[in-house]
């Protein structure tokens, strides 16, 4: 019997008599089904296929589960849950008051990041900004960092203090990182970086690091300034 | 006697995503002072040493770039 050339689907050969056409014709229809199926063997919304190892036959790959990615495992592509780089948003507000606690942080995530946009204050002659964790308020805090005009740092404070006095006028923007922020071990620590623009509308470059001498997870974050009171925006996210 | 005006304070709970503003309570506006004593504290010891800087440039008779480039 003759056969296609690609798939092997078998043929009536040209001497074949006219009686058998329908059992030919059956024969090559099962072929072609048999392997359509095993080139598309999708059944589920989302599914995908990639070549197996054997020929003309794909293996299904169903969708994985939100937030997944796609990558490589044993040679195969696979859906995995992203092991790092995944930022997802907590909170976004608006600053307001002269204190903003921003509460109950989910703790399934290895980080936070809060950034602060357009960051104002009401009181002309400013203070600084400044943050706690958990409302803590003991001396438990230190912080240093690098701004235009020297280098300031110290420690037992009951505070994160920028020293950053902030304009009415002009906005400020911050990043500000907790890292391993649900380790019940270790102390807090991070680093941040400002444009800080003080009462003079004299720009404040500074880049720091922080620490917080507590082993409790991180579960909430305080900001606030010395008097006036805020405006802005921040955003909290989470990072895997 | 009238009673002081505190601070406000913002509270946003990211689990119900809702936001509640008051005045601070006695232990928020005890923390809010005791930071702020400490800053200004803080500032004081800063002003001074800037203070005390000048007062050294000028026993000297040099400028604040001067003192930069001799200590490099």
């Amino acid at each position: 019997m003759a056969t296609t050339t690609n798939y092997g689907w078998t043929t009536p050969d040209d001497t074949s008599l006219v009686k058998d056409g329908a059992s030919a014709i059956r024969t090559l229809g099962s072929s072609i089904d048999t392997t359509t199926k095993n080139l598309n063997p999708s059944t589920t919304l989302g599914d995908i296929e990639y070549r197996s190892s054997t020929a003309n036959t794909n293996t299904r790959l169903g969708i994985g589960t939100t937030g997944q990615v796609l990558t490589v495992s044993g040679g195969v592509p696979a859906w995995a849950t992203s092991s790092s780089g995944s930022q997802t948003t907590l909170a976004t507000g608006s600053l307001s008051s002269t204190s903003v606690s921003i509460t109950s942080i989910d703790q399934t995530y290895k980080d936070l990041r809060l950034y602060i946009y357009d960051m104002a204050n009401s009181s002309t002659g400013g203070s600084g900004f400044r943050f706690t964790v958990n409302s803590d308020t003991s001396a438990i805090y230190a912080s240093n960092f690098l701004r235009d005009g020297g280098q300031f740092g110290g420690s037992g404070a009951n505070n994160v203090n920028l020293s950053a006095p902030i304009n009415p006028n002009v906005e400020s923007k911050m990043v500000l990182d907790l890292l391993d922020y649900t380790n019940t071990v270790a102390s807090k620590t991070g680093n941040y970086s400002a444009y800080f623009n003080d009462y003079y509308a004299t720009p404040q470059r500074m880049f720091g690091m922080w620490a917080a001498q507590t082993t409790s997870a991180i579960s909430s974050i305080q900001l606030s300034v010395a008097g006036g009171t805020f405006s802005g925006t921040y955003t909290l996210v989470g990072i895997k | 006697m009238a009673k002081t005006i505190r601070p406000m304070v913002k509270i946003h709970d990211t689990s119900t995503n809702e936001i509640t503003e008051r005045e601070m309570n006695d232990a928020e506006f005890e923390a809010f002072e005791a930071a702020n004593v400490q800053q200004a504290e803080a500032d004081a010891l800063a002003a001074q040493k800037a203070a005390d800087r000048a007062a050294l440039l000028a026993q000297l008779g040099i400028t604040e770039e001067q003192a930069k480039l001799l200590l490099g």
